[in-house]
């Protein structure tokens, strides 16, 4: 029985102290983050920006971050714990945009704003805001065939079947492939987005021997370059995505030619400044918000520059290079890698 | 009354953490009330299913590690049939497919006599994969009555509907299977096979039972998963782990023959309503992972600490 007393004081204590822990979240905009997978450079940098934004913008006094590996029921409660909390705001990454309807519609009727980020959701009354995908690919592609001259042969390589980002992406590249009858798709496939596959379905290509002249991949890009060093193939201009890894690639690997085209995860910090600007009043007109992507190129004395100065050292190697969006975010670089939000730490 | 209190200490204590947790939202968050405790048990359905499965293989002295790949299959199945036919047969027929993969799993481990780890280690693969057959990206639907079931309150606003939900359809399965000879049996292979063995007790049978009734709470847990987001995902949700802990936190005793299926549930409110606080209160997300931890084998050992003392005076 007296250890029973103990816990219950010691539970007591903790009671004492946990109001007195969440007071200071009042008195400017108290917002929630929710997103479903952990561990990940993109969606990392998407968190870290999220929190930087916060800590920039002066309304926002509290954040509030529910992070974590979970599948839609587990982002159904930590949508309804933010909800409980008594959020002004919730910023989701949606895991489906089918099942969290029932949340998000009760955050809704309850006042809060909702925005999604990087993906969209299907419930009434959400702000939705994305990189603009199909722009991402048409504007590598466009690239890509300008440089080939408007003729040649080119490898497709795709990311996941049936992803909605994966289907804005190829009516991208669709569209610039009207564009210019002269090029031809000589072989297509899906990397899965996975390091590894995209890799060996490129030496498989080059086993084969059939000639190209470029190369366009959805965001699988680093090992592309290393398939062709390391078979001893002659490089062709290749466009991928702002992965640090290929950023660095294009100013250090002898003979590339090539583009990254930004996908920025810092899309969360945007989906931050969205959410306070309209708990400000300030609403876009349209509830889907899409930012335009951004293309930087190694073979102009220009592009190198941008692509010398993309680059930091401290920076993950996982990460998307690109770690603000200009007109959106606000904060600095060192407060992005602190990766710190008000009333945390 | 004292043999009563002896009897179920355990439970007794789990209610009376769950009431002070319960206490601490309240004082952290004086607006939770009666929606907080609706999403609350909205949270807790899928888990609790989880667990009861994973109970009564524990309790017969196994463990399945296939739960959340099962209840995977089940929502993906329910969403798919519930697209093209009427809700209460595709109900009956995602039961009866929850059923047979547990009566599979049991019957392998039976029949082959590989360890139950291996066998249903083995199976979360196959279920996994039967689900990406079923459905290969998120998709589907759910009778609108099914959602419906899961949201509000039955008559007054104190009691969610999800909860008395999880409260009948565990019951009633679970109940009068207790009462029965087989719940006798589970719990004699679970605490002594040699010694059941010898008793007259069909120990291969009572395991392939046990494995089937966890089947038919993960077709419950699928269920609820279906309904609650309206969609069937054909990837497992994090059940598996969160189960095992649910049913160790809930006193039932890795190795088989102890425990109930009520310690279990309050231990899924218990996980549940520590992660509301952890919300609440704005902690870190990589450090809630390590404060859930933390707290449950804090009250393991504390538990048993009072145990071994309470049996030694």
């Amino acid at each position: 029985m007296k250890k029973v007393l103990t816990g219950l004081a010691a539970l007591a204590v903790s009671v004492s102290f946990a109001p007195a822990a969440f007071a200071d979240a009042h008195g400017g905009y108290t917002i929630g983050v929710s997103n479903t997978v952990q561990g990940n450079g993109w969606r990392e940098e998407m968190i870290c920006a999220m929190r930087a934004q916060a800590l920039v913008e002066g309304d926002v006094t509290g954040l509030i971050v529910a992070h974590r590996n979970t599948d839609s029921a587990g982002q159904l409660e930590d949508i309804n714990n933010l909800i409980e909390a008594g959020v002004d705001a919730i910023v989701l990454n949606p895991s489906n945009p089918d099942a969290l309807n029932s949340a998000l519609e009760a955050a809704m009727a309850a006042g809060i704003v909702v925005v999604a980020v990087d993906a969209g959701v299907t419930a009434e009354g959400a702000y939705i805001l994305s990189n603009n995908q199909e722009e991402y690919a048409y504007l590598g592609a466009r690239w890509l065939f300008e440089q080939l001259g408007g003729e040649g042969d080119v490898v497709y390589m795709r990311g996941i079947a049936g992803v909605s980002a994966d289907t804005d992406r190829d009516n991208g590249f669709r569209r610039a492939l009207a564009e210019f009858p002269g090029i031809e798709v000589v072989h297509e496939v899906f990397t899965g987005w996975q390091q590894d596959q995209g890799k060996q379905q490129m030496f498989d290509f080059l086993a084969t021997g059939i000639p190209f002249d470029g190369v366009w991949t959805s965001g699988i890009d680093n090992v592309i370059v290393d398939a062709f060093v390391e078979s001893g193939a002659p490089l062709v201009p290749i466009v991928g995505a702002d992965n640090a890894g290929f950023v660095g690639q294009l100013s250090s690997v002898e003979g590339l030619q090539g583009a990254a085209v930004t996908n920025p995860g810092s899309v969360g910090g945007a989906g931050i400044a969205l959410a306070v600007d309209i708990l400000n009043g300030e609403a876009p007109d349209s509830n889907v918000v899409l930012v335009d992507p951004v293309l930087w190129e190694n073979t102009t004395e220009e592009g190198r520059a941008t692509l010398a100065a993309a680059q930091n050292p401290n920076l993950d190697p996982e990460w998307p290079v690109s770690v603000s969006i200009p007109g959106w975010t606000d904060y600095t670089m060192e407060q992005i890698i602190a990766c710190e939000g008000p009333g945390e730490g | 009354m004292s043999a009563f209190l002896r009897k179920h200490a355990w439970v007794i204590g789990l209610a009376v953490l769950l009431a002070v947790l319960l206490g601490i939202t309240k004082a952290i968050q004086p607006g939770f009330g009666a929606s907080g405790l609706e999403s609350l048990a909205r949270a807790a359905l899928p888990f609790a299913f989880a667990t009861a499965g994973m109970a009564v293989v524990v309790i017969v002295g196994g463990i399945d590690l296939s739960v959340a790949s099962m209840m995977a299959v089940c929502a993906v199945t329910a969403a798919v049939l519930m697209e093209r036919m009427a809700g209460v047969p595709a109900l009956m027929i995602v039961l009866g497919v929850g059923l047979a993969m547990g009566l599979i799993n049991g019957a392998l481990i039976v029949l082959t006599r590989v360890p139950d780890i291996v066998v249903t280690l083995a199976m979360l693969f196959v279920w996994e994969g039967v689900a990406l057959l079923i459905l290969e990206s998120p998709g589907g639907n759910t009778a609108d009555w099914l959602e419906r079931a899961t949201r509000g309150f039955v008559g007054i606003d104190l009691l969610p509907k999800p909860f008395v939900i999880m409260a009948i359809c565990i019951a009633l399965v679970w109940v009068p299977i207790r009462r029965s000879k087989l719940g006798l049996s589970i719990y004699a292979v679970g605490s002594d096979e040699m010694a059941a063995f010898r008793s007259g007790v069909p120990v291969g049978w009572t395991k392939v039972a046990a494995y089937g009734i966890c089947g038919l709470f993960c077709a419950m847990g699928g269920l609820s998963l279906a309904a609650l987001t309206g969609i069937g995902e054909p990837v497992p949700g994090p059940y598996l782990m969160a189960s095992v802990a649910a049913v160790v936190l809930g006193g039932v005793v890795l190795g088989g023959g102890k425990g109930g299926l009520l310690g279990p549930i309050i231990a899924v409110f218990i996980l549940r309503i520590i992660r509301t606080i952890l919300t609440l209160m704005a902690v870190d997300p990589n450090v809630t992972t390590i404060v859930e931890g933390v707290i449950m084998v804090g009250v393991v050992m504390l538990g048993t600490a009072l145990t071994l003392r309470g049996r030694r005076s």
